[in-house]
């Protein structure tokens, strides 16, 4: 038991109680988000080297033995994902710090931004269904405070939309557990795997049902085909740093727990699971990147994209080879970092010229070029060209595609990435290589959506994730060791059991 | 020093920008270092190559993932890296004097030795993913090159369509080389050159190589992709020359006579490569003479030359080996050379076309010089290196037999407008008639010369004297594409036989179209259908489509109403849900009465009662209180089952609820009936459905445990061991701390953000910031 | 908001208040081991604010409090985190409980134990959420 596996979870929660609790001093809010969130990052990357170095680490909370108290539970993926969840953090803070009005700052943005990445490593390190449901509400609630804070009509009706859909989810997933509860008898995932596989074979058809209530209700958080509407709804309304951690970090809760529960979990009925994930990932990437060609608007682009690239992932896991995993495992890795600086970069734009609109844009690699360097690396990533991580994800997932004979899911894995680079070049087509449009250059963003004068604040988070997403393509070896390794334990949950439960005699 | 070779490139492209600012023009010479050093060295591996060696390098990059950084520097390896680096060098020279000045010079320089740096990568690579690392890059600095002048729209469009086309290409390839490396068991072109049986008896050989073929075809302009090449002529000359020309869109036929001892030597290869590459040849020809512009001219003829290279390929007899590799090196000389040239003649008189330039013989007399030697060895004259080149081209077509015939014709057809072609840029802007200029020309100064000077000699010394590039590097070169040792027999006169009739036949035809070649064009021009026949229509006709197909999907999926959304979602989830129930679960449940007593009965009749008018009544306070009985009648419920904390938590919070609703209800506006009664009936009925999948679930569900529950436990240790006979309250903060503690949150988190909602108004703030 | 409240409304306000906060500490204090706990404890103490504000006006509710509501989810929230920290100090999992019974004088032996500290966290931020809800809505009311 290390210590380093509840820090993830209590640091922020700490910090999001004391910044509620100062919250009249502006500046002692923006000090623990700073420190509040590098706390974080520290704490998650020790962590993942703890668990590389000395396997799953697995903390009793309260001491209560295991199925009966929670556990916290940190395998590889887990790990990982609490690391992404410190990378964006942080990022996110250090970018808040000039980009969050004084206003936002004053009606409790910092608190809210604390708890939502407490509720995100709360669903990433929890070993128990019910807690996973807990740190979902967490999450509901602290990211829909974040859309509607601002008041802007606009932000409103996103907010209406992103909320109802996403209350669906969570009572779907609340009678879920219910109904599982009742079939094992327990909500620790470890035990609830262990008695799955002991259910007699007459009555799998219930746990086949009880599986498909989960794919549902976190398809739904995952922003899946056709569950995916509150996500272009809402992204683009709230401040750009919030959007870029919900685009980061959010969705892919849904997906981590799908990861988790269709690999471990529910993994006995593949051909009804895997294959309604399959059709569903290969339509969530179309629908996705063909919804991002119509759009015109910065923000709106890159929420439809977030879709689309969640496709790849689903795919990965609904091939379910061991390569797949490790591509889905390694595109979760990538897309984070590169999903979330791309809203940085969007937001910096708009700090300059006062607009997402691409038809009010241009002549931004004339004055920017530097920023031009920054869009186009996270952008061709995301397009999935070499040699940045973007494509090495991709390709992962299309071997594993081609190696289990899944020709559709390739072709249109393909196809998707060339329409993916129709967007990023259509941005850049607009907003850097063409001619500023009259007016555009004198343009900048109203004084009251941002704070201060200063950019390094802005520069400084998007160059670090830029430059991740370089090292993660040109040193991809550890990373795919990482990932070849966590998906090593997803698919053979026996070390996880054993770590939780103990191991059998 | 084979990782220093290939990387230099791009560690010197970082620096680019830093030195041009601080050098200027001049910087050109110094760049051309670089790759005059990786020329030098690349030559000293001559010695041992014509002898027969290769030399393989292997450093480890993701070796989990098989991509690794390993080199294959054989004959067709090295001649392609001679020709990058050696072109390479004049180019480096040539664009720092054509932009000297430029403000974006720098940035020119970046991504030229960065493209230099991934096509020596390209191939290079013994690696099926490294080298197609490589040509990805390629693609990406030739987007940014030719879209160099990117504040006018068609420079845009164009580097953007030579994307789209090459990179769509590109993914067809890797899922190409992915299956052929799973196939083959390597991802190493060393070791997939021996396993051509293994690869060509495989179910999947034909999949293979369409998918590689589509990469290889769209790198190389080939018919029906050609159109991205003349249109990425909006590059700066250097590019064209080099990239567009000399370099990238070989890369296509590189990898297909890499690949050529692996997949080669069917049927398939035979008539898919004979055709398109014959038809790309003489499409290519016919439309060098049908445009003016110099750049266009230029442009055509090079996709006759890819063309002509992929049909030889495809032949693959030895002597169409050994023409291939002398009409590539023979191409990439003169083509260099005359496009340098073309640049020197728009650098020096403004103008873009051969119709408005002619006579410039007394101002520019080296550039003539160089630009007829040039367009001599183009037309395949005696005794320049394009000559034996074209000899050898019409001997291997004479040979085929599958699709002889007609490509021989179609060989005859383009000699013959490559003979005009070449006319026209090798007289027409020197000799004739002076035609005013919009700047006073003269010969430029010796960066620009140089280049072309170079390599217009080297196409004739290389005819006197041909046995110098089939001992060095060609019988090298043809060894590695046909697997096997070719005799190249390079020499000028083979005697008077068909080819040579051939060629006399296409000089006298080609001179006589060039005599009427403005007549010609005119009636080419005319042909507007020609227009109209190029998968350029396609391409637009699929980006139009894209943008209405998006905008309709956009429309009908993301349509803005929630109503939408919800029935969606809920449709999709009873859909799954029926369709898992149907299939897997045969025993529908049998439900047992026994239990249920009266009072139970008569709290269920009214929750339910309570619901129903709940959602019929049109009045919304009428609503808050069938609400508020449903949740009374729910704690009722709770008591009566013994979970007395439950009962009173859940009457608490309906109270509270009960109060916040009529905080709230008052600020609503009226309340109004604006769905259809159709509308609603579906709404009811899809309630229904999901009530009734949802009913079913519970009574499937609620007989069934498998296994004891670890309710037992809390009630056996709460006093115990946490010292509480209170289980509820034992559970809520102490076996399960964690979800109130979460619970906490949600409920402060809800707190901040109702108190946000109320006070942060955007009305508010945007009337305070105006002044 | 302002209601007309009947005498006997404000009457019974003054009267009900501290009975209920009295109540609602009972609540906490003996919800380990009969019906309660921090969570109905807290929502018991709002209801009495709430009707206190409803029979009297929002300034008397908030002097009633004597702390913004605010101060209380944020104090709540610290208090309920830091209970599970001593046991990690002592090597243990966090939220591990600890018990120190003490004897004191007139009440006999109490335990003390960091889930009674944690409930209390529960208490105070469930009287302040609830309450920092309330009190604004019935203010924007009060404006409109």
């Amino acid at each position: 038991m290390s210590v380093s596996l509840a820090l993830p979870v209590l640091i922020p929660l700490l910090a999001g109680a004391l910044s509620l609790a100062f919250w009249r001093s502006h500046l002692a809010q923006r000090w623990i988000g700073v420190i509040g969130t590098g706390a974080l990052l520290w704490s998650s990357i020790v962590l993942l080297k703890v668990t590389w170095q000395d396997g799953i680490q697995v903390m009793h909370m309260g001491s209560w033995a295991a199925p009966f108290g929670i556990v916290l539970v940190s395998d590889l993926l887990g790990a990982i994902m609490v690391l992404l969840t410190g990378i964006t953090g942080f990022a996110t803070a250090l970018y808040s710090l000039v980009s969050i009005p004084r206003e936002h700052e004053k009606f409790g943005y910092y608190p809210l931004l604390h708890l939502l990445l407490a509720g995100v490593a709360g669903a990433f390190l929890t070993g128990d269904i019910f807690n996973l449901y807990v740190w979902f509400e967490v999450m509901l609630v602290a990211s829909f405070a974040l859309i509607i804070l601002g008041g802007e009509r606009a932000q409103m009706e996103g907010a209406i939309k992103y909320v109802t859909l996403n209350l669906f989810s969570s009572a779907l997933f609340l009678s879920a557990i219910g109904l599982l509860y009742g079939v094992t008898g327990t909500l620790n995932m470890a035990d609830v795997a262990q008695k799955l596989s002991q259910v007699p074979e007459a009555e799998q058809g219930l746990v086949s049902v009880i599986s498909i209530l989960f794919l549902v209700a976190f398809a739904i958080k995952a922003a899946a085909f056709p569950l995916f509407f509150w996500l272009p709804a809402s992204y683009h309304t709230p401040q750009v740093a919030v959007s870029a951690i919900f685009a980061g970090l959010l969705t892919k809760v849904g997906v981590y727990v799908l990861f988790r529960f269709y690999t471990m979990i529910f993994a006995d009925d593949t051909e009804l699971t895997h294959t309604i994930l399959l059709w569903m990932g290969m339509l969530t990437m179309l629908t996705g990147v063909l919804g991002a060609a119509a759009q015109y608007e910065f923000r709106r682009i890159l929420s439809f994209h977030i879709i689309s690239q969640i496709g790849y992932m689903i795919l990965g896991l609904a091939i379910f080879t061991p390569l797949a995993i490790v591509g889905g495992v390694f595109y979760i890795m990538h897309h984070i970092i590169v999903k979330a600086n791309l809203f940085l970069v969007s937001g910096l734009v708009y700090r300059l010229r006062g607009t997402y609109e691409l038809k009010e844009l241009g002549g931004l690699y004339r004055s920017h070029p530097w920023l031009g360097l920054w869009f186009l690396i996270p952008a061709l990533s995301l397009a999935g060209l070499p040699p940045l991580s973007g494509f090495f994800a991709k390709f992962v997932i299309i071997r594993a595609g081609v190696e289990a004979g899944e020709w559709l899911a390739v072709a249109v894995a393909l196809i998707v990435g060339l329409l993916t680079l129709y967007s990023m070049i259509k941005i850049w087509n607009e907003v850097f290589w063409k001619a500023a449009p009259e007016g555009c250059e004198q343009r900048e963003a109203p004084p009251y959506t941002h704070q201060g004068n200063s950019l390094v604040m802005y520069y400084l988070p998007i160059i670090g994730l830029a430059l991740m997403t370089v090292l993660i393509g040109v040193a991809a070896q550890p990373i795919y060791e990482l990932a070849e390794a966590a998906a090593e334990q997803l698919l053979n949950p026996v070390g996880y059991i054993e770590a939780v439960l103990g191991a059998k005699p | 020093m084979m990782l220093t070779a290939v990387f230099a490139g791009f560690v010197l492209a970082a620096l680019a920008p830093w030195l041009t600012a601080r050098l200027g023009g001049r910087v050109g010479w110094l760049f051309a270092l670089l790759p005059a050093a990786i020329f030098v060295w690349l030559a000293g591996y001559i010695p041992a190559i014509a002898a027969g060696e290769s030399f393989y390098y292997h450093y480890p990059w993701i070796p989990g993932l098989d991509i690794n950084l390993t080199f294959l520097l054989d004959g067709l390896s090295l001649l392609f890296g001679l020709l990058i680096s050696g072109i390479g060098t004049f180019i480096m020279i040539y664009a720092g004097k054509y932009l000297d000045g430029h403000q974006y010079q720098g940035r020119f320089f970046l991504f030229l030795l960065a493209f230099m740096a991934s096509m020596l990568g390209l191939v290079l690579s013994s690696n099926l993913i490294a080298l197609f690392v490589f040509w990805e890059l390629t693609s990406i600095t030739s987007y940014m090159l030719i879209g160099f002048n990117h504040e006018d729209e068609k420079s845009r469009k164009s580097a953007q369509q030579g994307l789209y086309v090459t990179v769509g290409g590109g993914l067809a390839l890797m899922t190409g080389l992915v299956t052929l490396a799973m196939v083959g068991g390597s991802y190493e072109l060393v070791e997939l050159l021996g396993s051509s049986e293994v690869v060509q008896e495989h179910a999947l050989y034909l999949p293979i190589l369409l998918l590689i073929l589509l990469g290889t075809f769209t790198k190389s302009a080939q018919v029906p992709f050609h159109f991205w090449l003349p249109n990425a002529m909006a590059a700066p000359t250097p590019v064209s020359a080099y990239l567009h020309s000399a370099t990238m869109v070989k890369a296509g036929v590189y990898l297909m006579a890499r690949l050529h001892p692996t997949l080669g030597g069917t049927d398939t290869w035979m008539i898919v490569l004979g055709l398109f590459g014959a038809a790309t040849m003489f499409t290519g020809s016919l439309m060098a003479i049908r445009s003016s512009g110099l750049k266009s001219v230029l442009a055509y003829s090079t996709v006759m030359a890819l063309g002509t290279l992929t049909m030889l390929l495809g032949v693959g007899t030895p002597t169409a080996i050994a023409a291939a590799v002398t009409f590539l090196l023979a191409h990439s000389l003169y083509k260099g050379a005359l496009f340098m040239t073309a640049g020197n003649i728009t650098h020096e008189t403004g103008h873009k076309d051969f119709r408005d330039v002619g006579g410039l013989r007394r101002e520019m007399p080296v550039s003539t010089l160089f630009g007829g030697l040039a367009a001599l060895s183009l037309a395949g004259i005696l005794p320049f290196f394009g000559f034996i080149g074209k000899e050898l081209m019409f001997e291997a077509v004479l040979e085929a037999n599958t699709i002889g015939t007609l490509i021989t014709l179609l060989a005859l057809a383009s000699g013959i407008m490559t003979v005009a072609a070449a006319a026209i840029v090798g007289l027409r802007p020197w000799f004739g008639v002076r035609k005013p200029t919009k700047h006073t020309p003269h010969d430029p100064p010796l960066a620009q010369l140089l280049g072309p000077g170079v390599l217009a000699s080297l196409g004739l010394l290389l005819g006197l004297l041909p046995f110098i590039a089939e001992r060095s590097v060609l019988s090298a070169a043809a060894l590695a594409i046909a697997g096997e040792p070719v005799e190249l027999k390079l020499s000028l006169w083979h005697g008077f036989n068909l080819p040579l009739l051939m060629s006399a036949i296409s000089l006298l035809v080609g001179l006589t179209i060039y005599w009427k070649w403005d007549t010609v064009r005119e009636l080419l021009q005319a042909r507007r259908f020609i227009d109209t026949l190029g998968a350029e229509r396609g391409y637009d006709a699929i980006m139009r489509a894209l943008v209405v197909v998006s905008e309709w999907q956009t429309r009908v999926l993301q349509n803005g109403h929630l109503r939408y959304y919800i029935l969606t979602t809920v449709m999709t989830l009873f859909a799954l849900l029926a369709y898992t129930i149907l299939t897997r679960y045969p025993v529908w449940p049998g439900v047992d009465f026994s239990g249920i007593e009266l009072q139970h009965l008569v709290i269920a009749v009214l929750i339910v009662l309570a619901a129903l008018v709940a959602v019929s009544t049109h009045s919304r306070l009428g609503a808050v209180a069938t609400l508020g009985a449903v949740g009374f009648g729910v704690a009722l419920m709770y008591v009566m089952f013994s979970a007395p904390d439950v009962g009173i938590t859940q009457v608490l919070v309906e109270t509270l609820t009960v109060i916040l609703l009529v905080l709230v209800l008052f600020r609503l506006p009226g309340f109004l009936d604006l769905t259809e009664h159709s509308t609603r009936l579906r709404d009811a009925i899809v309630a229904v459905l999901m009530g009734g999948v949802f009913t079913l679930l519970l009574l499937m569900a609620i007989d069934v445990q498998f296994f004891p529950s670890i309710s037992e436990y809390f009630i056996e240790h709460s006093y115990p061991s946490a010292h509480g006979r209170n289980i509820v309250n034992v559970i809520l903060v102490d076996f399960r701390t964690l979800d109130t503690l979460g619970e906490i949150f949600v409920l402060a988190l809800a707190a901040v953000g109702v108190y946000a909602m109320i006070k942060l108004r955007a009305e508010d703030r945007k009337e305070g910031d105006r002044p | 908001m302002k209601i007309e409240s009947s005498i006997i409304l404000r009457a019974a306000g003054h009267f009900l208040l501290p009975l209920l906060i009295i109540f609602s500490i009972f609540l906490l204090l003996r919800g380990h081991n009969e019906p309660g706990g921090g969570f109905i404890a807290g929502l018991v103490a709002a209801a009495a604010i709430a009707l206190y504000l409803f029979s009297m006006d929002i300034q008397a509710a908030r002097k009633a409090l004597y702390v913004d509501p605010r101060d209380l989810i944020g104090g709540g929230l610290v208090l309920a985190v830091l209970s599970g920290i001593p046991a990690a100090l002592q090597g243990k999992a966090f939220f591990t409980s600890l018990w120190w019974p003490v004897e004191l004088p007139l009440l006999g032996e109490v335990k003390f134990s960091t889930p009674l500290i944690f409930d209390i966290g529960v208490y105070l931020v469930v009287i302040g959420s609830v309450l920092t809800i309330v009190l604004n809505l019935a203010e924007a009311e009060e404006k409109s």
